[in-house]
């Protein structure tokens, strides 16, 4: 319990009273959406995990909706735990949009969580997704763990992958938030995490909150959670394995989502990163997982293809986004040979942080400069996939170390431009 | 030394550009262009998307052939500068990621060249027998003479050493005997300085002439391939692969192939009779002479490639074509008697073409995209016009124009010490053709090139692709398909200076989405019945065949994104 009384007032987007479920020390906030074939299994692993791991602590389930039609809370409501349900805002544009990378409206769902959780007076909240039927119980355990019993305030899960899924978490977000936030993150945006009653108090209270929700959210809560000196830890989990209707794995879709989620938090929370020095890797628990690295079907060569299409179709976009220098060095990538190509960290980095500008100057529309921004992942991505594909895990990961360096090392370009 | 990371085969994807140093820029304010200057004017070639500059002659020399009479294989001549200047300017041009070789001329040296003062005064000499010496001139009657224009004979009296000395060239250029292993030895010692300081690789002049055999033609023998083989051997073995040796073998196609030896030979060399055929199909407006020339071109090693061109330093050789061609070709490409010279025609690409737009970038669309590496003469890219009234080749050889100031933006000299006067006619002269005023114009033929030599770039096809001629209807179309590994390009020309209409054959790419690479726009998808397609007058499209599943297969790594 939190030395801060509980308010059992519910927010306004909770209808029902809070007295159902405090008091309670445990609160699971489960984020839904069309989720009626995934949820049983999530409500499973979260009655056994709590029945096995912590045995007599009070419980609560906290579910954010985003008005599914297929009975996803009532599935829920099947778990014998007190459930406290909420609605939130779900902007039309994100319901339209689906399929799309996420809960509609994810930032107001997890305020309304972080909310309910907070005036339950748990101790902690374990965000839970609800379309990762791959969760079990040792999840729920290792998430909550670091914060009921260690000083962790925020915990992110680091799971079990093959050395080439996550592309765009392992080249892009998790070697920039390094250089932004100043911590070594496996999976800056988790889906799933464990949160600290002070840091739900903290960031309930927050009137910064980004208005798009999405990417955005998630990232900046990490960066307010490193900002304001909690601790936050990450935990070893398996292998994570998504079923969802409502998920797009439209690539420029997603890529647009999650680069303009990272660069909208750039933009509105410059204290979050601007007088951020060197990183440090933070706290693990359980057991660092090798990367897979059998091979798997990857078409590098149609990667380099969509690369060298946007270098034919897209220059007068990055001709404004890109500095000459850079720009240059990007048409000087596009060899004729597919076995050779490189994508170095350093000409990579310059190009992130050129479209961070362009995006924070708004020097062409911010939709067109995030989707051109795709051929450009694609071209580091098979550079990536060349650079490595014949090499150890362990040569991968120092692979990704390096890039993540030159992050931090070419952070002073960024900042000198940055007004 | 500075070198580039470097795949074996780069030259098979490089696009060339031929420069004179004494034409491109002049650093020092001489009159005469030099390493310095030509440093300065590095991140132009770049940005005009070239891979690999040729460098005229550059060496210690009397200039009685412009350079290719050598006395000196290891200076530069001072006019250029200095080996320093080079090194500069080799370092320079490896930081753009350009390359550079050299001409390197290896039949013979010019008469100034100590080895031959030494020779001819000392017939007792170490050097008695590094030339073809010959009591009588009647030796190797069945070689031809080259420069028929100027030389009578391929022999020429020596009063010093009272003997006949060979040369197939001029006489001032006496040709070395490699029949004697010294001379051989020299010679690769020759190219060892160049290549230790970085060089990427020479470009061998008149390499068919190197032995002479009585009862033969003197050209193409078994033992000047020999020693070409041995040259190529010690360059590999004490270099590595990477450095190309580019023949010039004015020669038929057939026996060209044989300068390709089984891959130990040269990696590359010119298409000599495609050039002057390009020109003909133009004049002609059809397609024939252009598929012609390549039915009977042979396949040559995988690692080897043809060198393409439109125009060089020399005359439009007219050797490689038939009597009736010849006639024609100077019917119409030379009116006046000023632009023959030997068996060819001294002008630049766009005073050939008479200026007109369109054929210019006709032909160097098909230079770019037939199957070789394509090589750009220095200035052809802004349409620079030519002076037949300067003399043997000169006219083609004037100083590049970069601006309308004064000399063209050349030199800051006086006028008068240019080593040649810039154009000044009013319609190639710099005030209206230079790079400048070309650079500020979106379209310009300049501004074209860059984006040519761009889309040529964008695809290993054109430097490493086979290629099929289709066979339309309408004979004034020249349409063939490129093809490398998954991709296939079509391109498309009208060789008329009319409107033309076009039917081709591509059922079996039915579904296929052609994109044409220059704008982008997305076709019709080809139909199981012909193509349609109408082109402009001169009008060309390169297209890229996308199939129906190219915008729709997966990469592999959507699944598990974030």
């Amino acid at each position: 319990m939190t030395d801060a009384a509980p308010s059992a007032a519910p927010p306004p987007a909770v209808a029902q009273p809070l007295d159902v479920a405090a008091p309670c020390e445990i609160a699971i906030g489960v984020l839904t959406y069309e989720n009626a074939a995934t949820v049983p299994a999530v409500v499973e692993v979260v009655r056994a995990g709590l029945e096995r791991h912590f045995p007599g602590v009070a419980a609560a389930l906290i579910n954010a909706d985003a008005g599914s039609s297929d009975a996803t809370p009532d599935l829920l409501a099947r778990s014998g735990l007190p459930l406290v349900r909420g609605t939130h805002e779900t902007p039309p544009g994100q319901r339209a949009a689906v399929p799309f990378h996420g809960v509609p409206g994810r930032g107001a769902a997890l305020r309304l969580v972080f909310d309910v959780a907070s005036r339950l007076g748990a101790r902690g909240l374990v965000l839970l997704e609800a379309d990762v039927p791959s969760v079990t119980d040792e999840w729920l355990e290792r998430l909550l763990r670091p914060v009921l019993e260690e000083k962790a305030d925020l915990v992110l899960p680091a799971y079990a992958r093959h050395r080439y899924d996550g592309t765009l978490t392992n080249l892009l977000l998790a070697p920039l938030v390094r250089a932004l936030f100043g911590r070594r993150l496996h999976q800056p945006v988790p889906g799933a995490a464990a949160l600290s009653a002070r840091l739900l108090d903290r960031l309930a209270t927050d009137a910064r909150w980004p208005a798009s929700g999405r990417h955005a959210t998630d990232l900046w809560i990490a960066g307010t959670t490193i900002a304001g000196g909690f601790a936050v830890w990450e935990t070893w989990l398996g292998r994570r394995r998504v079923e969802s209707r409502t998920r797009t794995t439209d690539l420029p879709t997603v890529v647009a989502e999650v680069l303009g989620g990272l660069f909208e938090v750039m933009d509105r929370y410059g204290d979050l990163w601007l007088e951020v020095g060197d990183s440090e890797p933070v706290p693990a628990t359980g057991a660092p997982a090798v990367p897979a690295i059998e091979p798997v079907p990857l078409d590098v060569e149609r990667m380099i293809g969509a690369f060298r299409r946007g270098v034919r179709d897209l220059g007068a976009i990055w001709e404004h986004v890109l500095a000459p220098e850079t720009y240059g060095d990007v048409l000087a990538l596009d060899t004729p040979s597919t076995a050779r190509f490189d994508f170095p960290d350093e000409l990579w980095v310059r190009a992130v942080y050129d479209f961070a500008l362009g995006h924070h100057y708004r020097v062409v529309y911010r939709e067109h400069l995030l989707r051109s921004f795709v051929p450009l992942y694609l071209g580091r991505t098979a550079a990536f996939v060349l650079a490595t594909r014949h090499r150890d895990a362990a040569a991968t990961d120092a692979a990704l170390d390096g890039a993540g360096a030159a992050f931090e090392r070419q952070k002073p370009y960024l900042l000198d431009r940055w007004r | 030394m500075s070198r580039l990371p470097t795949p074996r085969d780069w030259y098979k994807d490089a696009v060339f550009y031929e420069i004179h140093v004494k034409a491109f820029m002049d650093g020092n304010g001489d009159g005469i262009g030099d390493f310095t200057g030509l440093t300065g004017r590095l991140d132009y070639l770049q940005e005009l998307g070239v891979d690999c500059l040729w460098l005229l002659p550059m060496y210690g020399s009397p200039l009685r052939d412009d350079g290719y009479d050598i006395a000196d294989f290891h200076a530069i001549h001072p006019s250029y500068g200095t080996v320093e200047d080079f090194q500069t300017f080799l370092d320079a041009a490896h930081a753009r990621g350009l390359r550079v070789i050299a001409d390197l001329v290896v039949n013979h040296t010019s008469d100034q060249h100590p080895w031959f003062q030494a020779s001819r005064g000392e017939p007792d000499g170490p050097y008695r027998d590094f030339y073809v010496w010959s009591p009588t001139d009647e030796r190797y009657r069945d070689a031809r003479v080259i420069f028929v224009d100027t030389e009578k004979s391929n022999w020429t009296w020596d009063p010093v050493r009272k003997a006949y000395y060979w040369h197939r060239f001029f006489s001032h250029q006496p040709d070395l005997n490699y029949d004697n292993p010294r001379v051989r030895e020299a010679m690769l010692d020759v190219m060892r300085f160049w290549l230790d300081r970085g060089l990427d690789g020479f470009r061998c002049d008149a390499v068919p002439y190197l032995v002479e055999r009585e009862g033969t033609s003197c050209e193409n023998l078994p033992e000047t391939h020999a020693i070409l083989k041995e040259f190529r051997a010690v360059i590999e073995g004490e270099y590595g692969g990477d450095r190309l040796l580019l023949a010039e073998a004015n020669q038929w196609p057939e026996d060209v192939r044989a300068y390709f030896g089984d891959g130990d030979e040269f990696q590359m060399a010119f298409h000599f009779p495609l050039m002057p055929r390009l020109y003909l199909a133009l004049r002609l407006e059809e397609r024939l002479p252009i598929v012609d020339i390549f039915t009977h071109t042979p396949t040559i090693p995988p690692a080897c490639q043809w060198g393409l061109f439109l125009r060089n330093h020399d005359e439009l050789t007219l050797e490689m074509v038939t009597n009736e061609e010849r006639a024609f070709m100077y019917y119409a490409y030379a009116h006046d008697p000023e632009m023959k010279l030997n068996l060819g025609i001294r002008r630049r690409l766009a005073p050939l073409l008479d200026n007109d737009r369109r054929r210019i970038e006709l032909l160097n669309c098909l230079l770019l995209t037939l199957p070789g590496s394509p090589i750009i003469y220095y200035g052809d890219e802004i349409g620079m016009g030519d002076n037949v009234y300067l003399g043997d080749r000169n006219g083609v050889r004037t100083p590049m124009q970069w601006s309308g100031e004064a000399n063209a933006g050349f030199s800051p000299a006086e006028e008068g010490r240019l080593y040649l006067p810039v154009i000044t006619d009013p319609v190639f002269g710099y005030q209206a053709v230079n790079v400048a005023a070309q650079t500020r114009t979106p379209t310009s033929l300049l501004n074209t090139m860059r984006r040519l030599i761009a889309a040529r770039r964008s695809s290993a096809v054109f430097g490493r692709g086979g290629i099929e001629f289709l066979r339309p209807r309408n004979p004034r179309i020249l349409a063939f398909l490129r093809q490398h590994g998954r991709e296939t390009l079509l391109i498309v020309a009208n060789l008329s200076s009319a409107p033309q209409p076009v039917e081709l054959d591509l059922g079996r790419f039915a579904g296929t989405r052609p994109v044409e690479m220059l704008g982008g726009t997305v076709f019709p998808r080809i139909p199981p019945t012909p193509y349609f397609l109408s082109l402009g007058p001169h009008g060309f499209y390169w297209f890229r065949l996308e199939r129906p599943t190219d915008g729709d297969e997966s990469y592999g790594i959507e699944d598990a994104l974030v």
